[in-house]
């Protein structure tokens, strides 16, 4: 983090102006801005792609003591060794499904609550954004031994309905707070204006609300998945029986007694339990950042 | 995005079929209210990681499934990782197995906290003479045989041939070999660019409480809540003279200390150390894995000044309290861990079967090949252990002997230091 | 045409708040019917959140008095404050207590130098914005479980790039970085900061983006070099935005458990072992879940108190300007 990489941003026009005049020092501080973008992308782009090349490398080159950034002869075997392995794909489909479902529970529990949170002052706001400062408070150490006790009783220990329901909760959150800062983008007077036409509250949220918040519903959804995807903790205590096993756990268990791994499978494994999040990130990263930061730039 | 829509839609009602598939299956094992009659399955949780043993697992249990139709078992795999907390939550969640693979030291104190069925009388006599007293001793809590033994590992010195020769190295023969002995072949192997031994220790508490057996070092005394903690000369002779020889003479390769074992498999794979010490299963990695042009060897077992022996720590099978067969469990387990079928799967495992009867199967099956004749040798040093009846050694040992013995290693303390850090670890975990 | 897209909600918030604001008294009278409309919408994320946060939170602290164990059949007695009385002189408690302050402020603080660095570039339209910004989110996007499988393999010492790199440089290439009682801890705070990069990197970008581009643009004009902007404009101008990132993720990464777990389960030597490890050792391995939720009672007191001491400093110094 140096001087050199704070460049006042410019206007695209006026880039263009620019450019021809760059004198000598912008060019230096040009060029040592490029070298410190190269250096960022290597910290964060190098270890996916070392992983992706273990996958592919025989279980030979990965035992022996040379580095390859590019394997010696490709395995893809490794990939239909991971899928053979114990349960990979079932524990991929729980976790497909854990995660949609988590998904739609957090969008339909959560819209109304940020719309309250958004429209209505007083009370309600404060006991709302006071709640979600407090959950991220508290370690979920202290959380999971009681709530593991809770879902005993109501037998979804052991059950991904129960996951599901904790993953909704535990999400909840941050979705209200990024869907509460989508609303109040809206403008009331919008909403005055159907409000007038004399349709009902409901009318105006289903008919004028909800669909011009779709970028912001798109943004949570797609944080909720991802989420849900990637726990660990919650699903390493409540969920016992391998057939209900979500990726995370699988793979952490890929790990055999004495720390015998396969490495090849393992990274093949992680790789392709990768792919779902890439994918939503590429395709929506633009809308997903735009959606994070509406609700961090009120926090 | 309509499509998309779709795909998901799709997804949720496949993975719902299949959550409700899976539910179904369980009342079907659960359901049955001690109606004998009506057919049922139970599950039997296995920590199996070798192809060779999964498969010959796979196999017993289908011998039985054929022979006991209305009383089928079915093999829900489990990995040893972490698989002590996943088995505290399910007992505590009421969704444990009916049948449990694990090891003696583990299964213990589930046992002591009364998870675990009494298997006393389900054991015949013959099968009772068939295993060493020793063995059993290490699977018995409050007088109740809570487990059968199945498999034990004993800790075994794999060496490149080649490389012994190459720096003059007499190769030992004999029933057992010493430490010394070891000490000196490391010197003499050891080279610029090469060590005499690679050791992983990264775990290192099961490894340096078994062969200190070998200098009566025995660590505790008493059993349960009673049992008080002893740290001597015999206790900390292992890891001292593992510090001479990886500090003073250099002859273990330092990076190897922090390693597990199989990660310094490599190394010795490499040629990059002429030795290594691992548990006796490595055997079948080796027969898998190893270098073509390797031609590697098992040493005698390692003797201590008092006895070759080695704490046993079998792994086992045990049946749940709370299972609503545990009748049918422990015949189940009976069967399973018949001479024939304990032959099957340990050398599958390359392990020792805690059955005489089993080693004889394994000694004329092998012809004493691929380390088999060394490594039954030593399954006859094998005996059970004091600490394995420590009610708090779980936890002492994850809290204050793992870091201790690291610390060791790693040359952050001495051997007088890594003594009083034990006991004093112990003053506080076991108040 | 990035910059345009980003800012809109917030932008457009900052006006539709203005003139919400000015108009609810006289628009809306009806107190009563609207605070049972408010209710209606609110109890569907209520409930979840009573039954599965908030009452497991409250028999979580209730527990830490009482000898609750995993055991089979045990009866629970309640015994007051001798949990806490024995925590006190827990030595293992408070080593690893102190790991857990190491890595929670050395993480949070090189998250923030690291992700404002990549904010300002990110901020100052170079090429390649669009990948780069993809590549920024990654960490994100992966599964902690494998963002610790494959560090372990980077810093692996059999066949690991880290070495390799290391070695073709002529430095010592067979350092065991996870498994050396000097290294274990700084590798696993490294991979802590390639974690959390990404929210720190795309809020800060938010805040730099609502800065006026006359701002800039002005200061530029006064002949102020980039750094100058940067201590005169952006810093002051961020500054609500770094307390509330700084103080989230140090909550966060106080808390987090998966990563490490997977990637050393506290070792060598419990040179990594962070309280969450620490904890759940207490309670899945020795099964003292009484004694765990002791521990949890008190590290919520300690972050909460650290928390509250940085916010009031942060927020008094705004009050005296």
């Amino acid at each position: 983090m140096s001087a050199v990489t704070l460049n006042p941003p410019a206007t695209a026009p006026e880039r263009k102006d620019r450019k021809p005049k760059l004198s000598g020092k912008h060019l230096t501080i040009r060029v040592l801005q490029y070298l410190a973008l190269a250096l960022y992308l290597i910290f964060l782009g190098f270890p996916l792609l070392w992983l992706i090349s273990a996958s592919m490398k025989s279980s030979g080159e990965l035992n022996s003591l040379t580095a390859n950034l590019i394997p010696q002869d490709f395995h893809f075997s490794n990939f239909s060794e991971a899928l053979q392995k114990q349960g990979l794909v079932r524990s991929a489909g729980n976790s497909i499904f854990v995660a949609i479902a988590t998904t739609i529970l957090v969008i339909v529990v959560s819209l109304p609550g940020a719309y309250a949170l958004a429209r209505f002052k007083g009370k309600i706001r404060a006991a709302g954004t006071g709640w979600i400062l407090v959950s991220q408070v508290f370690p979920v150490i202290l959380i999971i031994i009681p709530l593991f006790l809770i879902l005993k009783q109501v037998g979804l220990v052991d059950n991904l309905w129960g996951l599901i329901l904790v993953y909704t909760t535990y999400t909840m959150p941050f979705a209200l707070w990024m869907l509460q800062g989508y609303v109040q983008s809206i403008p009331v007077d919008l909403e005055e204006a159907g409000a007038m036409d004399g349709a009902s509250r409901l009318k105006v949220l289903m008919g004028i609300v909800f669909p011009l918040l779709k970028p912001g519903i798109i943004a949570t959804a797609m944080f909720s998945f991802v989420s849900a995807w990637n726990e660990f903790f919650f699903a390493l205590v409540l969920i016992q029986s391998p057939e209900n096993y979500t990726l995370p756990i699988t793979l952490k268990m890929f790990v055999g007694g004495e720390g015998k791994v396969a490495l090849g499978p393992l990274a093949a494994g992680a790789v392709l339990a990768t792919i779902p999040s890439i994918i939503f990130f590429a395709l929506l990263q633009r809308k997903l950042a735009s959606g994070l930061m509406a609700g961090a730039v009120k926090g | 995005m309509k499509l998309r829509v779709k795909g998901a839609l799709g997804l949720i009602a496949a993975s719902s079929l299949l959550l409700t598939a899976c539910s179904s299956s369980n009342e079907g094992n659960g359901g049955n209210e001690g109606e004998e009659t009506a057919p049922f399955t139970m599950t039997f949780q296995s920590l199996s990681d070798q192809p060779g043993a999964i498969a010959a697992t796979e196999e017993i249990v289908a011998a039985w499934n054929e022979a006991n139709a209305d009383r089928k078992v079915e093999i829900v795999p489990a990995g040893w990782d972490g698989v002590y907390d996943k088995l505290v939550t399910q007992f505590n969640g009421d969704s444990a197995p009916d049948i449990i693979h694990y090891e003696a030291a583990s299964i213990i104190p589930f046992a002591a906290d009364g998870y675990i069925a009494d298997l006393t009388e389900h054991i015949p006599d013959e099968v009772k003479s068939d295993v060493d007293q020793g063995v059993w001793d290490s699977v018995t809590v409050d007088g109740k045989i809570i487990a059968a033994p199945t498999e034990m590992q004993s800790y075994m010195v794999f060496a490149n041939k080649k490389l012994l020769e190459e720096a003059g190295v007499e190769i030992p023969t004999g029933d057992t070999m010493s430490w010394d002995q070891l000490r000196e072949m490391a010197q003499k192997t050891t080279t610029a660019d090469q060590f005499g031994l690679a050791w992983g220790l990264k775990s290192p508490t099961a490894t340096f409480m078994s062969l200190g057996l070998g200098f009566d070092g025995k660590y505790f005394e008493g059993t349960g809540d009673d049992a008080t903690i002893r740290i001597g000369a015999g206790e900390l002779e292992v890891p001292k003279r593992i510090g001479e020889m990886a500090f003073t003479d250099k002859t273990i390769d330092p990076v190897s200390l922090t390693q597990s074992g199989s990660e310094v498999l490599a190394t010795f794979y490499g040629g990059k150390a002429a030795m290594t010490v691992q548990g006796s299963f490595q055997a079948a990695n080796m027969v898998k894995d190893a270098p073509a042009d390797l031609d590697w060897i098992v040493l005698p077992p390692l003797e201590g000044t008092t006895s070759a022996d080695q704490a046993a720590n079998p792994q086992t099978i045990s049946v749940n309290i709370d299972s609503e067969h545990v009748d049918a469990a422990a015949e189940f387990v009976m069967f399973f861990t018949s001479g024939e079928n304990m032959a099957k799967l340990n050398q599958a495992d390359a392990l020792i079967p805690a059955s005489k009867s089993a080693r004889e199967v394994i000694a004329t099956e092998t012809k004493g090949e691929d380390g088999w004749d060394m490594t039954l040798k030593s399954g006859n040093h094998l005996t059970s252990a004091p600490f394995l009846f420590v009610n708090k050694y779980t936890q002492w040992k994850e809290t204050v002997a793992t870091p201790a013995f690291q610390k060791f290693l790693a040359q952050e303390i001495d051997i007088d230091q890594l003594g009083t850090e034990l006991n004093a670890g112990w003053e506080q975990v076991s108040r | 045409m990035s910059t345009s897209e980003l800012t809109t909600p917030s932008a457009d918030s900052v006006a539709s708040k203005a003139t919400h604001r000015s108009r609810k008294p006289q628009m809306r009278g009806v107190g009563k019917a609207q605070r049972r409309e408010a209710i209606m919408l609110v109890i569907p994320s209520l409930i979840p959140v009573i039954l599965f946060s908030v009452a497991p939170l409250l028999i979580g602290i209730f527990m830490a008095f009482t000898d609750n164990t995993l055991k089979r059949n045990h009866e629970t007695q309640f015994i007051g404050f001798d949990n806490f009385v024995r925590l006190m002189s827990d030595t293992y408690f408070w080593e690893s207590f102190k790991i857990g302050m190491i890595w929670a402020f050395s993480v949070t603080i090189l998250q923030l130098l690291a992700g404002m660095g990549l904010a300002l570039l990110l901020n100052s339209n170079l090429k390649f914005q669009g990948f780069t910004r993809l590549l920024a989110l990654l960490p994100w996007a992966m599964p902690p479980v494998v963002v610790a499988i494959m560090w372990k393999m980077i810093y692996s010492p059999n066949a690991g790039p880290l070495n390799a790199v290391l070695g073709s440089m002529g430095l010592p290439s067979d350092i065991n970085w996870l498994g050396d009682f000097s290294t274990a801890l700084p590798a696993v705070i490294v991979v802590g900061v390639w974690v959390g990069m990404p929210q720190t990197t795309i809020t800060l970008l938010a805040g730099m983006q609502q800065i006026p581009e006359e701002l800039n643009e002005a200061a530029e004009v006064d002949g102020a070099n980039a750094w100058l902007v940067f201590r005169s404009i952006t810093l002051p101008s961020l500054k609500p935005i770094i307390a509330s990132i700084t103080s989230l993720n140090f909550i966060w990464n106080f808390n987090s458990f998966g990563l490490v777990y997977v990637m050393t389960e506290g070792g060598p030597g419990g040179k990594t072992m962070l309280p969450m490890l620490f904890t759940y050792i207490e309670a899945f391995k020795n099964r003292n879940i009484g004694y765990a939720a002791a521990m949890g009672d008190l590290l919520v007191l300690v972050v909460v108190a650290l928390l509250g001491v940085y916010l009031w400093t942060q927020f008094k110094g705004d009050k005296i300007k």
